[in-house]
């Protein structure tokens, strides 16, 4: 809704909106979608006036067409594919997480999803020398754990760059999660990459944290303002071309298998989605282990499966080659 | 005084008049897109002019692939296969994957010719480029851009005759916001979403183009759930299943989400209803999926199954 105001555009007068307000015209909408001739008759004002500011009303709320072959070549010159830092992961993704696009790790508790978004955050911050916004909202974000990853990885200054170039945003309720991330979207990411680098990912850690409350029963408002978090998100990816990467619980459906919580309208709106399980293996010790199976994806077949373990990150890159056997890129894991 | 109604009147006729581009867009530009795809519509009733196309079905059930398969279709040169027509592409859901669209191009192009030396690629490229030029995109983030969108468009629409088909993915992206937004009354929750099924009933008039569009399935159905076949017998089944194909066909066949939610006004525009659903995985682990279709003009529903592979959809 867009309330008409006098100088919210060359041409529209107060006298304008006074006379239309009589004829229950009050928002853009409501002018827009009369008929222009019977409106002018009705409230006395010039017909022309009246189509002029129609015109440029018009032309600053409306978004505007592209044409496909020009979103291609913008497209091509701006995507970048942020790589996880764990090859198996990567694989799923179809080489990493892509910019413009919101990705969603489902899990139960322990399935590791925080171990991930550690994991990438410090693959972009240190690896690829990229800003990262961390939204925390479980408390479970541990800086402590953030540097023993580093640590093991590279040297000291060099973890203070890359801790640097982490900010950190920690939001408990689902109103001060959708203000953070209208701030950031009204800054234009701008104060985040004081760091140095530009932000390349939004993580939230995690959404089902704070939306969960909110929804169940009879009211609406909890959906609403699901669906307004998913808006912010999605045109925060777009507009601002950053991957974002947001966690999410699991339930299961009728048949026992796992699928992503928070139900019916949230499942629509990340485009890639990643189910991760702890391993289950007889006589396995290891608990690091866990399988990421592909749920959704434009890109790939989906119930592609792939293990890996999450002690991947923290391995220095002489282990890796020696694991490895062969120099590979740093990218990739010894899977 | 008099001078004031003079130049009303000008303006008026002014109005009324239209260039010739419009005129021919108005009269019989418009292509008929009724061989869009046999498989998927029921024979001789694919989607004309003025036809809506309802696409509905739960998250990852091929809705979208099936999408850039009819838009494939349409924007491909008429030498390839194609009807060569433009579409506009209205993005509510942030979805479009343009990589996608790109790859099932390539793949739909690259059928005949299988060379893979520079020269062929570089050709396919210019192609490829070719194809998307008829292809217009446009996001859009609530349902008041949506409306004002609609609204900038019809301009567009009126002069470029070559554009068919308005694509809207999804159109019930906004509908939880706005009903919040709109407090107790149902009319004002609705308010927008009628609006723009208004303006697109005017749009369908006049310029005669096709629109289709997704509703993401997010609606329990629980009158029907479990027993559908009892169902049918109660009376309020027994009503509704008189009054159009499709709720009779549903009441039989229903899925768990298959209830139109969205505004009447909406839901008296669609002429096609396009039930999307997940089937089971095949022996070589390829997901199968179903869609059926109902139309006001025939009888029945025409069921057909398809698969997702790297090229697009393939009909079993």
């Amino acid at each position: 809704m867009v309330v008409l105001r006098d100088g919210m555009c060359p041409g529209l007068s107060e006298e304008m909106v006074v006379a239309l307000r009589a004829a229950d015209i009050t928002t853009v909408e409501d002018l827009l979608s009369s008929d222009t001739e019977d409106l002018a008759q009705k409230c006395s004002v010039s017909y022309k006036a009246l189509l002029a500011v129609r015109r440029v009303l018009l032309a600053q709320h409306t978004a505007f067409p592209v044409s496909g072959d020009d979103l291609y070549e913008d497209l091509m010159s701006s995507t970048a594919i942020v790589s996880t830092g764990n090859s198996s992961l990567d694989k799923l993704l179809d080489s990493g997480l892509y910019t413009g696009e919101l990705t969603e790790l489902a899990g139960g508790p322990g399935s590791g999803k925080t171990q991930v978004c550690f994991g990438v955050t410090v693959n972009i911050s240190y690896q690829l020398k990229q800003s990262v916004i961390y939204i925390d909202s479980t408390g479970g974000l541990s800086a402590s754990r953030l540097l023993q990853i580093l640590q093991k990885i590279c040297k000291l200054e060099e973890q203070m760059e890359a801790l640097q170039r982490i900010q950190v945003y920690r939001v408990f309720d689902i109103f001060s999660l959708i203000d953070c991330l209208q701030s950031l979207q009204c800054t234009g990411l701008q104060r985040a990459s004081a760091g140095g680098g530009s932000v390349k990912a939004v993580i939230v850690d995690s959404v089902s944290a704070v939306i969960s409350p909110i929804l169940g029963g009879k009211q609406n408002e909890g959906m609403s303002m699901m669906m307004q978090v998913a808006g912010v998100l999605k045109t925060i990816a777009k507009d601002f071309n950053v991957a974002v990467l947001v966690t999410n619980t699991v339930t299961r459906d009728c048949n026992g298998n796992l699928k992503a919580g928070l139900g019916q309208s949230w499942s629509h709106v990340p485009r890639t989605r990643i189910i991760l399980q702890r391993f289950e293996s007889p006589g396995s010790t290891c608990s690091s282990l866990r399988t990421a199976t592909l749920a959704k994806s434009s890109r790939q077949p989906c119930l592609l499966k792939e293990e890996f373990d999450l002690q991947c990150w923290g391995r220095s890159e002489d282990q890796l080659y020696e694991v490895s056997g062969k120099r590979k890129l740093e990218k990739n894991s010894p899977y | 005084m008099r001078v004031v109604f003079l130049t009303e009147m000008t303006t008026t006729i002014a109005k009324m008049m239209e260039n010739g581009a419009q005129l021919f867009a108005r009269l019989d530009g418009r292509r008929s897109l009724k061989d869009i795809e046999p498989h998927i519509f029921p024979d001789g009733a694919g989607p004309v002019q003025g036809d809506v196309v309802e696409f509905h079905g739960t998250e990852g059930s091929g809705k979208t692939e099936t999408l850039f398969h009819l838009v494939s279709h349409c924007i491909l040169p008429v030498d390839r296969g194609g009807l060569e027509v433009e579409v506009m592409f209205v993005d509510t859901d942030y979805h479009f994957d343009m990589l996608r669209l790109v790859t099932v191009l390539e793949r739909r192009l690259g059928e005949e010719a299988r060379e893979e030396d520079g020269v062929a690629a570089a050709e396919s490229e210019v192609q490829v480029r070719a194809c998307l030029a008829r292809l217009y995109v446009v996001h859009c983030s609530t349902s008041v851009q949506l409306l004002l969108t609609l609204h900038h468009l019809e301009s567009t629409f009126c002069s470029r005759p070559a554009l068919c088909l308005l694509v809207i993915d999804s159109i019930s992206a906004f509908y939880w916001v706005d009903r919040s937004g709109g407090g107790e009354s149902v009319a004002k929750q609705e308010a927008n979403l009628r609006r723009c099924s208004e303006l697109l009933e005017r749009l369908l008039r006049d310029c005669r183009i096709v629109v289709f569009a997704t509703t993401h399935a997010i609606m329990r159905n629980y009158r029907h759930s479990g027993q559908a076949s009892t169902a049918s017998l109660t009376p309020a089944a027994a009503e509704t299943s008189s009054s159009s194909s499709w709720r009779q066909w549903s009441s039989t066949h229903a899925s768990d989400f298959d209830r139109p939610y969205l505004s009447r006004a909406w839901q008296r525009l669609v002429t096609h209803r396009l039930l999307f659903s997940k089937g089971e995985v095949t022996q070589d682990k390829k997901q199968l999926f179903s869609a059926a279709c109902t139309t006001t003009r025939t009888v029945g529903a025409k069921c057909s199954s398809f698969c997702v592979m790297e090229g697009g959809v393939q009909f079993l």
